[in-house]
């Protein structure tokens, strides 16, 4: 199973960061041919570019919600992506976006994806590291991407 | 009404936000608008190497990196007092024409399409670049990936890497181009250039030729007669990577013309109570508040204030996709924030006419693509046009080319006021007492910032894709009327 771990994020705007700083930890604890780590700060169409062609993607990135605590790592799967959910409305494409429009165009597009999103503190200043928190949170969201990868090589 | 201060906290969250205010009898009161701001970029860069500038400036934003990273290199060339190379300086903007060509194609396509296409008041849920091609066709779409594909090739070709390129170097560049790449890079141009004919071709069956939307374009609500600023060449012809800045007044005259260096005599800054923003303003107009017009000095630098303020294009299609645009709006300047989007897909076509112009040239393979600077640093600014508007790179260093300080000012900063007043306007126009606050209301105000496409760092996330915006309407007792959120 062609398997892409893709670190969505700013490694220059502290938490913003926290994707890329997880998939760098993921890169040097994986050797298999079919997995690819990355990463990437584009986001939308450049998405889409990003993943087609995969069988399965694990996307790790930053997240604010309205009452999450810095830290926190959420999770969401296929599921979640399955019908066109309103994460944004017009002129965003998101990634249900991205992936109707991958499939409406006959692109090649992963029958697998999950979402980790580590709730941020700051992502509007200039840093290279991460708030304590969030730096806290890394090795759990790298152990999680782990286990994600090792379900899917033994089964 | 009571002055309002928005308190710094509320600033967070990343996205943007639109507040109004009504009055008793249901009118707009007042109106804000926040953006989140970036903090701390000056004292990030003290100490850093100025050669790394390229490198770390393009990760401020995810949506232009290649801007920054040609405005960085050009201020580098500044700094060490060194001219690029003329392979060197073809190689830069033929990258950089690469990169217009997928910026554009990705704002139309995603961002403005959908209104005019679907319509304002279509479905949300249709009313996004899935609607549109269901509309126009697959065929459109599969153009649409497939042109940004090829182009984003160009730019990993040229550049180095895919999206950030790393081939920016004080008196040049780091890498020449081979015979078979050229020849590659010639055909996408060719493409391209096919592509954004077409672009302009919907542009007309869908909006130009339809009166409903023609007359939003045409509108009161949508005109804003402010400055125009843009780079321009020894013409005055539209160009992207290299020249003197212009400004030209709404009624058409020159203001002024400066090199890169002059910036600091040209452009201030406003600070307003109500808001952490800074608003850039012409010096020489002064500031008059949020108000357009000859003597307010709030400026434009969008597309179409790039055409304002130029006498053309430097490409012959793109020139005559300028000529109607302009016969059409009923001349030069036009205020007219909504045709924004036209001069944005005039543009599409001149950058692929240029890419293809470029590869073309004798000098393009060439292995001559460096001068060594020698002289000692001290001071450097290069300005490019960003898609979204004039960037500026300013550098102090010390002997050794190590920063000491630096100001940057953004594409999208320069529209903070114009941008500003675009939304308060629709507000108080589409917002009257008794008039049902619908979604397609509350879209159309949001119409008036689509032009701008605000370039913000925080659009690098998977879940919201693209800037997150939030429309809140309070009544005057300060109760939430109507709120539109996307993507927060």
């Amino acid at each position: 199973m062609k398997t892409l771990v893709l670190g969505l994020g700013n490694p220059i705007l502290s938490d913003d960061g926290v994707g890329i700083r997880v998939v760098h930890e993921v890169a040097n604890q994986v050797r298999s041919s079919e997995i690819t780590v990355s990463d990437t700060n584009v986001a939308g169409l450049g998405l889409l570019d990003s993943i087609v062609g995969y069988d399965k993607v694990i996307i790790i990135d930053a997240i604010q919600t309205e009452r999450g605590q810095a830290g926190e790592i959420y999770r969401m799967g296929t599921e979640d992506f399955s019908q066109t959910k309103h994460f944004s409305s017009p002129h965003q494409i998101n990634l249900a976006t991205a992936l109707e429009l991958g499939k409406m165009l006959n692109l090649v597009m992963p029958k697998e994806i999950s979402v980790l999103a580590v709730e941020a503190e700051d992502i509007t200043s200039f840093s290279e590291e991460c708030t304590p928190e969030v730096e806290k949170a890394i090795p759990e969201a790298v152990k999680m991407v782990l286990a994600e990868l090792r379900c899917q090589t033994s089964s | 009404m009571k002055r309002i201060t928005i308190d710094p906290i509320t600033r967070l969250e990343g996205h943007g936000k639109i507040t109004i205010f009504l009055n008793d009898d249901g009118s707009v009161a007042n109106t804000y608008f926040q953006v989140p701001e970036l903090r701390g970029f000056e004292k990030f860069s003290e100490g850093r190497p100025a050669e790394e500038m390229p490198q770390i400036t393009q990760r401020i934003c995810g949506v232009c990196p290649e801007a920054h990273h040609m405005a960085a290199t050009k201020a580098l060339d500044d700094l060490f007092h060194v001219e690029p190379t003329s392979t060197a300086r073809k190689l830069r903007e033929l990258l950089y024409s690469a990169f217009y060509v997928t910026d554009h194609t990705t704002h139309f396509y995603i961002l403005a399409a959908p209104d005019f296409v679907m319509g304002p008041d279509a479905n949300p849920a249709e009313r996004n670049i899935l609607g549109v091609i269901g509309k126009v066709g697959l065929e459109l779409g599969g153009a649409v990936i497939n042109t940004r594909k090829q182009n984003h090739w160009i730019i990993q070709t040229i550049g180095g890497r895919p999206i950030h390129p790393c081939f920016g170097l004080p008196g040049g560049v780091s890498r020449a181009i081979n015979e078979e790449e050229r020849a590659q890079i010639e055909e996408i141009g060719k493409q391209s250039v096919e592509f954004g004919k077409t672009s302009l071709k919907v542009f007309d069956d869908v909006v130009l030729k339809n009166k409903t939307y023609l007359d939003m374009v045409l509108s009161d609500t949508y005109t804003q007669k402010s400055y125009n600023m843009g780079l321009v060449d020894e013409n005055n012809k539209v160009n992207f990577y290299d020249g003197k800045v212009r400004v030209v007044g709404p009624d058409g005259k020159e203001l002024c013309k400066y090199a890169p260096r002059e910036y600091l005599e040209h452009i201030a800054e406003r600070v307003e109570p109500w808001t952490y923003l800074k608003f850039p303003y012409l010096k020489k107009v002064g500031w008059k508040g949020f108000v357009d017009g000859v003597d307010s000095g709030v400026y434009r630098a969008t597309p179409l204030s790039r055409l304002n303020a130029a006498d053309g294009m430097a490409t012959p299609l793109a020139q005559e996709a300028y000529e109607k645009m302009y016969s059409t709006l009923g001349g030069k300047p036009a205020n007219f924030t909504l045709a924004t989007h036209w001069a944005r897909l005039v543009e599409l076509l001149y950058a692929a006419e240029r890419l293809l112009e470029l590869s073309r040239d004798p000098e393009i393979t060439s292995a001559n693509i460096r001068n060594i600077p020698t002289a000692t640093p001290d001071e450097g600014v290069g300005i490019v046009e960003a898609p979204r508007g004039t960037l500026t790179h300013h550098y102090i260093t010390d002997e050794r080319g190590v920063i000491k300080k630096c100001n940057l000012i953004v594409g999208t900063t320069n529209n903070y006021a114009p941008l500003f007043m675009s939304i308060r306007k629709a507000a108080e126009d589409f917002i009257k007492p008794g008039v049902e606050i619908t979604e397609g209301l509350l879209n159309r105000i949001e119409m008036a910032w689509r032009p701008y496409d605000p370039c913000l760092s925080c659009a690098t996330h998977a879940l919201p894709g693209q800037l997150p915006l939030e429309v809140t309407i309070y009544d005057v007792q300060g109760n939430e009327v109507k709120k539109l959120s996307q993507g927060v």
